[in-house]
Parts: C-alpha cells; sequence; structure tokens
C-alpha cells in the first residue's frame, strides 16, 4: 500500500492547477509604486540638484567671461574718451590749424559777434551761428 | 542528516554575510572616521588651505573723479593702465630677464636695466618693474612670457590738455592721492573708495564665480573755467613773457557778477601728467601763493576809501608839484611834474605824489580799513592750497612815510588772486565776492552747485561808479592806454613797482601789472595781469602788462560773443532753441532790431557770412534756407525793405557745380 502509494506519487499526473491563481497582494503592491514614486523623485530630485550645481558653474564660467569682457569694454571706453579729450585740446587744434592750415586768429574787423539771446519769439526753425 | 545540510549552507550564508557587513562596516568607520578627521578636526586648517587655493581676492582701486569746466569739457580723468610686477625668487637669470624687459619697456636706460637687475636679484617675494606702462609696452613684456613677471592694474590720472590749467588742477602721485592744486584741495571729494572682488577659481585657475564690492567712483568736479578763455589767457601770457623776456607771469579772469575765476594761468608752465619733470618753481601756482607788491594798481583802494569816505572827490584837486615828495631822506618821484591836477587826473596819471597826499589826508586808519574790506591780509578762498594771506602792516604803527608807501601801493603784499577779487568788487558795484574755482559738485548724477559767497559791501555803487569812470580815463588818456580795445569800453589801472632785492629797491627788476574788467559799464569779466621782471627794456605795467591784457580781454570778448559797446551795430539775436536740431555750422535765421528803410542789396552768389554781414546792416530779419552759397533771395534786389522787415535767402552748396539759380520766391 506504501509502495502503491509512492508509485502514484511518481507517475506523472497531469494537475489541472490553471485556474489557481495567485491572489495580489494590493497593499504590497501599492507600497511597491510608492516606494517607486518615492525614489523615482528622489532620482530626480538628485539629478536636478546635481544639473542645477553644474548648470551653476557653466553659468559662472560664463558670466565671469562676460564680466571680463564688460571690464575690458569698458576699459577701451575709457581710453578712447581720454584720446579723443587729448585730441580736441585748444592747443593742439590751434597748433594745426596755424601750421598744417596756415589759419591765423581773426582780428576785431574780421569777425561779427552774434549775440545770443533768445528772441521773444523765435520762428520755427531758425538759427544758428557757430563760433 | 538530510535536514542538516540546508542548515550547513544557511550557516555558511550568514558567515559570510556577517563578514561582508563586517568590513562594510569598517569600511564605513573608516571612511567616517577619515570624514571626522578631515572636516571636524583639521577643517580649520584645510578651508584655509582651500580658500588660499580657490578664492582670490582682488583690490579694485578706487577711480577718481572727473574734473571738468563750465562746459563740461574733461580736464582730469583716470583711466586703468598696466603696472608690472616680478616675483623675484621664480626668475633663475636676473640679468637676462632685466635686460629682456628693459628692451621691452619704454625708455629704459643702461642705468633702468642695472636698477631692474639689482630689485630681481633680492629674491624678494615681490618687486615693481615698471608702474604705469603704455599698451604697447605692456603687449611688448607680454610676449616675453617671462616666467615669474605678472601685470597688475592701476588707476592713473590723465591730463589731457597737458599744460592747460595744469597750475590749478594740480596733480595726482602714483598712489592716486593728490599733490598739488585741486586734486590736493579736494582729495576726500574726487578720491572715491575703494572696491573688492571675490573670486573662486577651479582646478585650473578659472574663475567661475565672484563676489563683488564695486569701486565707488569720487565725484566730479564742475570748474568755473572756460577752457577756451583758459588757453587764450595762457596762450597770451606765455607770448607776453617770452616776449619780455620775463621771469614769469600770472593772470587771474574772475566773473565780477559771481565771483566765479574763468581763467587762472602762470608761467612758467608745467606739465601735470610728468609733474615729476617740472621744478617746485614751474609747479607753483604763483596766482595764489606769489605775493608782490601791487605798485600803482594799489592806488585803486587808497581812491575808494578816499572817494568813500568823502575825503576828496574826483574834481577836487591836488597838487603834485614840484613832481616828487620828500619823507626825511626819503625822496618819492612822480615820472613827471604833473603840477595841479584833479585826483581822478592824479589817479588816470598814476602820479605817486597825488596819492600820497590823499592818503595822508585819509589816514592810516581810514587806510587800513579799507585795505581789510577789499580782502587784503586775508585768505580769499579754500580752493587754492598754499594760498597766502598777503602782507598788510597794522595801521597803529604806520608813520608817514610808511603811510605815504601804502599809499601807491608799496610795504604790502598781495597776490593776483586777492587783486582780482578787489577789481572785480569795483566792477560789480562794490560787492566784495569770494572767488570760486568749482562751479558743482556731481556726485552718483546728483549735481550740488556751489553758491556765490557775497562777502561784503566794501564801496557804495555811487563810489564804484565815480571809480570805474576814473579807470576808464586811464585807458583813453591814461597809462593805460596799450589796453585799449576797439569798439569796448575798458576800465583799469596800470601798476609797475620796483621788486625788493636784497633788501633794497632794485632799479632794473619791476613787478608790473594790469588789472581792469571789460565792458566797463556792463562787466564780462576783471583780469589782473602781473608780469615778473621784464627784461627787455621796457618795464611799465602800461607797455609789459597793458597789451596782454587787451589780447586776452580782445580774444575773450569774441569768444563769449560780447558785441562792442561802443558804436554798436545792430544786434543780431540768435535764437538757440533750434540749435540742438541743426547741423553745426549750419545758419538758418538771424532776426536784426533797427529802425529805418532801405534798398534790398544783391545777394546772389555771396556766402552766407557776407549775407548776413550786409542784410544785418540793413536792420530786417533774415531768414537763411539750405547752406553754402546765395542762390536765391526774397525780397528781389533792389525792392525796398522796411527796417524791422524781413527777408529770406536760399542758400545751396551746389551753385559752384549747377547754374546759377534764379531769384527765390515769396516764402
Amino acid at each position: 500500500m506504501e509502495h502503491a502509494e509512492s508509485f502514484d506519487y511518481a507517475i506523472r499526473k497531469d494537475v489541472r492547477n490553471n485556474p489557481i491563481v495567485r491572489e495580489v497582494d494590493e497593499r504590497r503592491q501599492r507600497e511597491l509604486w510608492i516606494s517607486l514614486a518615492i525614489g523615482a523623485v528622489l532620482v530626480v530630485v538628485v539629478m536636478f540638484d546635481a544639473w542645477q550645481h553644474f548648470e551653476l558653474i557653466r553659468q559662472g564660467y560664463a558670466i565671469e567671461a562676460m564680466q571680463k569682457e564688460r571690464a575690458a569694454e569698458e576699459d577701451v571706453r575709457r581710453h578712447l574718451r581720454l584720446e579723443a579729450e587729448t585730441l580736441r585740446a585748444p592747443q593742439r587744434i590751434e597748433r594745426l590749424a596755424a601750421t598744417r592750415l596756415g589759419m591765423v586768429a581773426p582780428k576785431a574787423a574780421d569777425t561779427i559777434v552774434l549775440e545770443r539771446v533768445l528772441p521773444a519769439e523765435p520762428p520755427a526753425r531758425s538759427v544758428v551761428a557757430s563760433r | 542528516m538530510a535536514d542538516e545540510r540546508p542548515n550547513a549552507w544557511r550557516q555558511t550564508i550568514r558567515q559570510r554575510t556577517l563578514l561582508a557587513a563586517a568590513l562594510l562596516v569598517l569600511w564605513g568607520v573608516g571612511i567616517e572616521a577619515r570624514l571626522v578627521y578631515l572636516q571636524v578636526l583639521r577643517h580649520p586648517e584645510l578651508v584655509a588651505m582651500a580658500d588660499r587655493q580657490q578664492r582670490r581676492t582682488i583690490e579694485s582701486p578706487a577711480k577718481r573723479g572727473e574734473i571738468r569746466d563750465r562746459n563740461n569739457r574733461l580736464l582730469a580723468y583716470s583711466v586703468d593702465v598696466d603696472s608690472i610686477y616680478a616675483v623675484p625668487s621664480e626668475i633663475a637669470d636676473p640679468k637676462r630677464a632685466a635686460r629682456d624687459l628693459c628692451q621691452a619697456l619704454d625708455g629704459c636706460t643702461a642705468a633702468d636695466r642695472d636698477e631692474l637687475e639689482k630689485r630681481l636679484d633680492r629674491k624678494a617675494a615681490f618687486a615693481y618693474v615698471q608702474r604705469f606702462v603704455s599698451a604697447a609696452a605692456s603687449e611688448r613684456v607680454r610676449a616675453l612670457d617671462q616666467q615669474g613677471i605678472g601685470f597688475m592694474k592701476e588707476n592713473r590720472r590723465f591730463y589731457p590738455n597737458r599744460e592747460l590749467a595744469g597750475h590749478l588742477l594740480g596733480y595726482v602721485g602714483t598712489d592716486n592721492v593728490g599733490l598739488g592744486g585741486l586734486e590736493a584741495a579736494y582729495n576726500r571729494v574726487v578720491l572715491g573708495a575703494p572696491g573688492k572682488l571675490l573670486v573662486q577659481t577651479d582646478a585650473r585657475n578659472r574663475a567661475f564665480s565672484r563676489v563683488e564690492r564695486t569701486p565707488t567712483t569720487g565725484a566730479t568736479l564742475e570748474l568755473t573755467i572756460d577752457q577756451q578763455l583758459q588757453h587764450i589767457v595762457e596762450r597770451e601770457l606765455a607770448a607776453g613773457v617770452t616776449a619780455h623776456k620775463a621771469a614769469g607771469g600770472t593772470a587771474v579772469m574772475m566773473d565780477p557778477a559771481t565771483g566765479e575765476i574763468l581763467a587762472m594761468a602762470s608761467y612758467p608752465t608745467f606739465n601735470p601728467n610728468a609733474f615729476r619733470d617740472a621744478s617746485p618753481d614751474e609747479r607753483k601756482n604763483r596766482a595764489v601763493t606769489d605775493l608782490y607788491e601791487p605798485g600803482s594798481t594799489f592806488k585803486l583802494v587808497t581812491a575808494s576809501a578816499a572817494l568813500e569816505e568823502g575825503v576828496i572827490s574826483p574834481t577836487d584837486l591836488v597838487e603834485t608839484a614840484p613832481g616828487y615828495i620828500r619823507f626825511g631822506a626819503r625822496q618819492i618821484d612822480d615820472t613827471h611834474n604833473y603840477g595841479t591836477l584833479t585826483f581822478a587826473d592824479a589817479i588816470v596819471k598814476s602820479s605817486n605824489v597825488g596819492a600820497i597826499r590823499v592818503g595822508k589826508k585819509l589816514g592810516a586808519e581810514r587806510l587800513g580799513v579799507y585795505v581789510n574790506r577789499f580782502g587784503f591780509g586775508h585768505t580769499v578762498s579754500h580752493d587754492f592750497p598754499g594760498e597766502s594771506p598777503g602782507i598788510v602792516w597794522d595801521a597803529s604803527k604806520l608813520d608817514d612815510s610808511a603811510l605815504a608807501s601804502v599809499s601807491m601801493g608799496y610795504q604790502v603784499g598781495v597776490t593776483p588772486l586777492q587783486m582780482v577779487t578787489a577789481t572785480a568788487a569795483v566792477a560789480n558795484g562794490g560787492r566784495l565776492l569770494k572767488p570760486r574755482i568749482v562751479r558743482a559738485v556731481v556726485r552718483d548724477g546728483v549735481r550740488t552747485p556751489t553758491d556765490a559767497v557775497d562777502v561784503r559791501r566794501v564801496v557804495s555803487a555811487r563810489t564804484a561808479a565815480e571809480l570805474t569812470t576814473i579807470m576808464e580815463d586811464v585807458i583813453v588818456r591814461g597809462t593805460g592806454t596799450q589796453a585799449a580795445l576797439e569798439g569796448y569800453t575798458v576800465a583799469g589801472k596800470t601798476g609797475t613797482a620796483q621788486k625788493l632785492v636784497a633788501g633794497a629797491y632794485s632799479h632794473s627788476e619791476y613787478n608790473v601789472s594790469f588789472t581792469g574788467f571789460v565792458p566797463s559799464r556792463k562787466p564780462v569779466f576783471a583780469l589782473v595781469v602781473v608780469v615778473d621782471t621784464p627784461r627787455n627794456g621796457f618795464y611799465f605795467g602800461g607797455s609789459v602788462s597793458g597789451p596782454i591784457f587787451q589780447k586776452i580781454a580782445d580774444a575773450s570778448l569774441r569768444h563769449l560773443g560780447i558785441p562792442p559797446t561802443v558804436f554798436p551795430a545792430p544786434p543780431v539775436l540768435v535764437d538757440r532753441r533750434a540749435q540742438m536740431m541743426q547741423t553745426p555750422g549750419e545758419p538758418v535765421i538771424v532776426t536784426v532790431d533797427d529802425a529805418g528803410g532801405r534798398a534790398m542789396p544783391d545777394l546772389m552768389g555771396l556766402s552766407a557770412r557776407e549775407a548776413l554781414r550786409r542784410t544785418a546792416r540793413l536792420g530786417v530779419s533774415v531768414k537763411m534756407q539750405g547752406n553754402g552759397l546765395v542762390v536765391g533771395q526774397y525780397p528781389e534786389p533792389g525792392a525796398t525793405v522796411a527796417l524791422g522787415g524781413s527777408c529770406t535767402i536760399m542758400l545751396d552748396r551746389s551753385v559752384g557745380r549747377g547754374a546759377r539759380s534764379s531769384t527765390g520766391t515769396a516764402p
């Protein structure tokens, strides 16, 4: 009897267990999804933080480069202003006018003094007598 | 037995797991221990080390504020320039480095090269190679790519007009501190505050982050001087001093209505960009530091006091015969024996005897009051470092001889600035105004003007007017005829004073001066010209300083657009409103004020200037259209134009290239 049972056991029997389905553990699955979501959020946060950090450094380089460029341009502007004022110096202009152009200072008889006074009602389009 | 097998492998797994866990714990503990060691125990030291490696603090030098003239033209300006330094300990061959650097630098002599080699050989941590180098020299040194050589930006002061107003502006040392003139007097105002720049760098020493405290630029000084007037004054003063082979000269121009100094010049001059090349004598502002005995120009004070106190009137007679006056052994002469003169004529002819007699009548006490009232014996402004208060006497200790000296401008020391201030007081009707050189201070875009300071009334308007008439006569028929200006009334007074040399008055060295104002009835400026020791044979104020005054006044009036006051032409009124819309030099319209009527002239083909000249004489309003030569006009030539009416002229530049246009149509 004992042999028969073991024999029966030994014979491959077609056990029809297809309808048997392991029941889904809703609680654990929910926990799984929550864990995954939290993990994903953490990963995103970490990635964002890392991106932000490296972007900050990259922008720092860019800002630094632009600051240098701006400082250099400002420096050039100041030098050019100085050069322009040097070129406009009255003694230089007078020297060039006298030596290169052969000009002489006008005498009183050569000039008309235009009195710069605002008339009561100036014409619509008016002026100019530049010295 | 069969039941124990699974337990065995489980045991093995457990042991291995425990071992791994222990290793992990040990690893963790090791790491944590290391972290504690680095971040707790060595924290301060490592942070300091990291800071040294990653952070650099760079000082941003303060930029001095600008100095501008009254028309906003730059007179002093700061820019960053390269300075070259060395770390001598990093330079292997100082001799070779010094040679290479010297070749690259501007103006490096053999002595400079030896000095540089010594500096590089000291193995110090820092040494300047050269400060404030030119851009070209900096590039050449950069190209050497020399180990141990670095560059830094430093702020340097520049004066774009070179010598112009150099004495007034002063100069700035290498450490950005004003050492003379306005740069020193207003150092705190224009200095500004330095900034700091904290830079974080990476392993490759590239900056990626900065915290900046920007430097504060100093305030901008807007001066009362006019760059063009300053140029005119300096030019004519230099020409006059050179022509008369004089030791030096000074001229100060002041607006008598406001006390604003329009120009202040001294000769010899210097370039403040290279102030170290100039001698102390060249650098000093003679207008405020040098005292001189004013001579006859001081008779204005004597005359003012006498007129104001009612001691004498301009028409009262003064006996000047026999042309000299004695005080014991001392004899004071006139150039001629003028005999009996009116008081006005005594001043006009600059009679010493006349002035002495009036001074004696006035008395030392009363004369002393007026000397003080006119501002002599005190500094007149805080704007000028080193200003001398002058020398005046104690009236109570004055004997007759000393009173005589003071009455004619001796035994009293004044500065040209004091003299022009006193002259301006006469010019403006008797008010003594504090001379001002700073018109406004501009800080952070806010302009704070300085106000005119009316110190006191010195004499009444009536006395000032009487004195003005006398001073006009000095120019018309007195000692100042060479200061006369065609078309303008001038008021002035000459002065010739022997210089005190080795305790005695010299007969070969003189201080000659001229002080006056123009136009005399509506003064635009008061001007004093002092020439020190002319040596070409002329030594009178009227013949040396007078012509300089005349040339300065002539050019200055033209520059300022002051129309003639003697037989003036009809005033040409020019509207300013549309100037901004115009291209420079494009004349469009003028209106002319006069009365009467005449025939319209033919203006065709004339230049705008010539057409303007002719129409101005007619006394009609002129409207100009376009620019170039006249190609059309309305009314037509020959037509009668009513005085006070208007005409239109059309201008065109293409007239020379094309056919002459026909007469214009009515506008």
